[in-house]
């Protein structure tokens, strides 16, 4: 590796000698860009005007906004200028990742985007309304690149703010659902709260895994805090004691709550097949038993 | 004579088999194990078998069924199974769709397997013998 | 690295002034489709000798779409050994069939069918499609010479390609359709258009049309170009692994939880392998969706014997194989939605959806 232009000459010169069309269709979009450059302070201007007439982005200090609305319409123009939709999402990705801290809306965001639409195709038109030929065609060019830009943008704007709203959720969900390794190889999951299908499904996920990365053998869970559950979570329970078999542990509820065991009974759950005891000092003096009896195997085979 | 080696391994450790699937197999996959690892535990005289399974991402009814078949024809020969491996998704999945191991002992792993094994293999020794 | 090609340094024998001249059309397709320049290079080079193999056989006029084609096909051919390739890779002896001695033949039945479907076009779709694809005139040029846009213009040729791809079919069988529906459906399926392909019925008139259920195939295997959705051509038992490896991946793109993501495979494993086990053959289409949530939709369909009681097949514990019986029920189960539509002597369609939870 020498020099750079090297490289280029016997690189590139010769093998890509396909001429360059220059049709004039092709020169309207740098004339457009040209435009949109060189009048950049007044219409960033002009477009801040019409934010704040529209009390969007609010949340921001004057200087923020400054900075912003220089970036978003640099990358605008320049995304027009290289149609690349790659560079685009990069982008909308990055203003969004911004901006969702400062918590503006997907409303503020679409709408600065739509307005910024509106006041550069204003300006063209001002600009090229003597000749009607000439008007149609930057528009023609105008237009299916500017809501190419305004549909990603907000799509992007979505999709992040989507992703933030469920890394925060998902979060919370842990929290609510301890698994806690009391000691070897025993997994104790007390449930305090409702238990709805999306908590149910969690509690599942984390009931399995924590099988396997614990190592554990046996799982207490303590539902003692749970009020009640309607049918598919008490359906959702039997199937998750279940799968935790297939995985070699064992699984035994207590503080089962008289509605809970009528649930269960109504959907028709063999209670006798469940390990349930009554509350959960008990289930630990059940799980030290259980595990005494797998690690000194054959032992007391009877039990107390 | 497996036809294609790489798919899963038999190993024998003592009187036990260690049978181990490397990755997912298809349905004549599936019965070119069952085949090999039924031959293999008559020619070894296996006391005990543990299959893993934990690279398989999906157990479906047949995949169980298949399972459950080579514990019943180990059963026949005098071995005992354990299914060791099963995936915290794959094994909640196999409930949702009605599949279960029927008699066959399932564990958390190879280890706790054999552990498994080495417990049942003792038991009938001691009275036995 | 290969040393760069000039248009002048072609090798002997294409001094052909003809061939020469298609150089830099064909290099434009492939470096259009193939980024890396190794391979568009190779690509080129193959495309040339057999453009230069026919030449003696090819009407003077035709010699340009010739090779356009050919350039095309040469591309589509290395995806396809791609694709399949991706599809066996868990298997650890290749499959792939060896190079049969009547391939030539094949090869030159595809040139004539391919300058037939071409005469089938109106003169203005060839025109237009030439001038795009051969000369590279953009959509916006040729919808200022059209009197059109440049969208009509994109949507028009997307129309042409897919008409293109029918009548080849057709000349290439040397069939005829045997009705009047059979034209229209396969070009709404050639296109990709699910909305044209609603309108003219299209599912169930390849339930009743074994040439259009025939020759959609090939067509159908187009849906590659989209992301959002994915075809498995189903056969053998690997295909069963393919199908749900395909379905699994495409859902966690869309964000199934683990847990999810199992269902899904299973509940398409499941499905498939009816499929394998009473239907010859058989295709599985795994869409994205996007309304009312975001979700995922298999669609496995086969022209198989059809079931014949369609409630006992969805009832646990009914089992026709060496199974548990538990494969359409529990399908069932895994999935939000199932739908099972079968005719006897037709074939089967199940149609399976799962959406992603809110929240």
């Amino acid at each position: 590796m020498t020099t750079r232009e090297d490289g280029d000459v016997t690189g590139s010169a010769t093998t890509d000698s396909a001429p360059v069309r220059t049709t004039e269709e092709e020169g309207l979009l740098p004339q457009l860009v040209a435009h949109l450059r060189e009048h950049r302070t007044r219409l960033r201007e002009e477009w801040v005007g019409r934010i704040n007439g529209a009390h969007l982005l609010q949340a921001m200090t004057a200087s923020e906004m400054v900075a912003e609305t220089t970036s978003v319409y640099d990358n605008y123009v320049e995304v027009l200028e290289t149609g690349s939709v790659e560079e685009l999402q990069h982008y909308a990705r990055d203003l969004s990742e911004r901006i969702i801290p400062r918590g503006v809306e997907t409303h503020e965001v679409v709408g600065i985007v739509l307005l910024l639409r509106d006041v550069l195709a204003r300006s063209l038109f001002e600009k090229y309304q003597g000749d009607m030929h000439v008007l149609n065609r930057v528009l023609d060019a105008y237009e299916p690149a500017a809501n190419r830009i305004a549909n990603t943008v907000a799509v992007s704007f979505v999709d992040e703010r989507e992703r933030v709203i469920r890394q925060q959720q998902d979060s919370i969900r842990e929290l609510s659902t301890p698994v806690l390794p009391v000691r070897e190889r025993l997994l104790i999951l007390p449930i305090i709260g409702v238990l709805d299908r999306e908590r149910a499904r969690q509690l599942t996920e984390q009931l399995l895994t924590g099988i396997r990365t614990h190592r554990a053998k046996v799982v207490v869970v303590d539902i003692t805090g749970v009020p009640d559950v309607d049918e598919a979570v008490a359906n959702h329970l039997v199937q998750t004691v279940d799968a935790s078999r297939l995985m070699g542990a064992s699984v035994i509820i207590t503080g089962l709550s008289p509605e809970i065991a009528q649930t269960l009974v109504t959907i028709g759950v063999d209670l006798s097949k469940m390990d349930t005891i009554g509350d959960l000092q008990g289930g630990l003096e059940e799980a030290e038993r259980l595990l005494g009896f797998t690690v000194t195997r054959g032992g007391e085979a009877g039990g107390p | 004579m497996t036809s294609s080696p790489r798919l899963f391994s038999i190993l024998r450790q003592g009187t036990c088999l260690i049978a181990s699937i490397h990755t997912a197999l298809d349905d004549s996959q599936l019965m070119v194990f069952q085949r090999d690892l039924v031959e293999r535990i008559g020619r070894d005289r296996a006391r005990g078998v543990v299959i893993d399974v934990a690279a398989l991402d999906v157990l479906d009814s047949f995949a169980t069924r298949t399972l459950r078949d080579i514990a019943e024809m180990a059963r026949l020969r005098g071995a005992a199974t354990v299914i060791v491996g099963i995936q915290p998704e794959v094994a909640f999945t196999m409930v949702r769709l009605g599949l279960h191991t029927g008699a066959v002992s399932t564990a958390l792993d190879l280890e706790e397997g054999l552990a498994v094994l080495g417990g049942r293999l003792a038991g009938p020794a001691v009275g036995g013998r | 690295m290969p040393a760069p090609e000039p248009a002048g340094g072609v090798p002997d024998g294409l001094g052909s002034p003809d061939v020469a001249a298609l150089i830099p059309i064909v290099r434009r397709i492939v470096a259009a489709r193939v980024p890396d320049p190794a391979t568009a290079d190779d690509l080129v080079q193959e495309t040339l000798a057999r453009v230069l193999g026919a030449v003696g056989r090819i009407e003077p006029g035709m010699l340009e779409p010739y090779a356009i084609v050919t350039a095309r096909n040469v591309v589509a051919s290395m995806w396809r050994d791609q694709d399949r390739q991706r599809r066996h890779q868990h298997r650890v002896v290749d499959l792939r069939p060896s190079q049969s001695p009547d391939e030539g033949i094949l090869a030159r039945e595809d040139r004539v069918a391919m300058t037939e479907a071409l005469t089938r076009l109106s003169e203005r779709e060839r025109r237009t499609l030439l001038a795009h694809e051969v000369s590279g005139q953009d959509t916006r040029s040729l919808a200022a010479e059209l009197g059109s846009t440049a969208g009509a213009v994109a949507a028009q040729l997307n129309r042409t390609r897919a008409r293109l791809r029918v009548e080849y079919l057709l000349a290439l069988e040397r069939v005829e359709p045997p009705t009047g529906r059979c034209r229209p459906v396969l070009i709404a399926i050639s296109g990709g258009d699910r909305r044209r392909q609603r309108e003219v019925d299209a599912a169930h008139h390849l339930l009743e049309c074994e040439l259009c259920a025939r020759l959609s195939e090939p067509l159908m295997g187009r849906g590659r170009d989209r992301d959002d959705e994915i075809r498995v051509a189903v056969r053998t038992d690997s295909d069963v692994v393919a199908a749900r490896q395909a379905a699994r991946e495409a859902a966690a793109g869309i964000g199934f939880s683990p847990t999810e993501l199992t269902e899904i495979a299973t509940a398409v494993s499941e499905v498939v392998r009816n499929i394998v086990r009473f239907a010859d053959a058989g295709e599985v289409l795994v869409e994205l969706l996007d309304h009312p949530r975001r979700g995922i939709r298999i669609t496995a369909r086969d022209s198989g014997p059809g079931i014949a009681d369609v409630d006992e097949a969805l009832r646990d514990g009914y089992s026709t194989y060496h199974g548990l019986g538990l494969g359409l029920p529990g399908a069932r189960r895994l999935m939000d939605e199932f739908a099972l539509a079968s005719e006897r002597g037709r074939g089967t369609t199940v149609i399976m959806t799962k959406w992603r939870e809110v929240g």
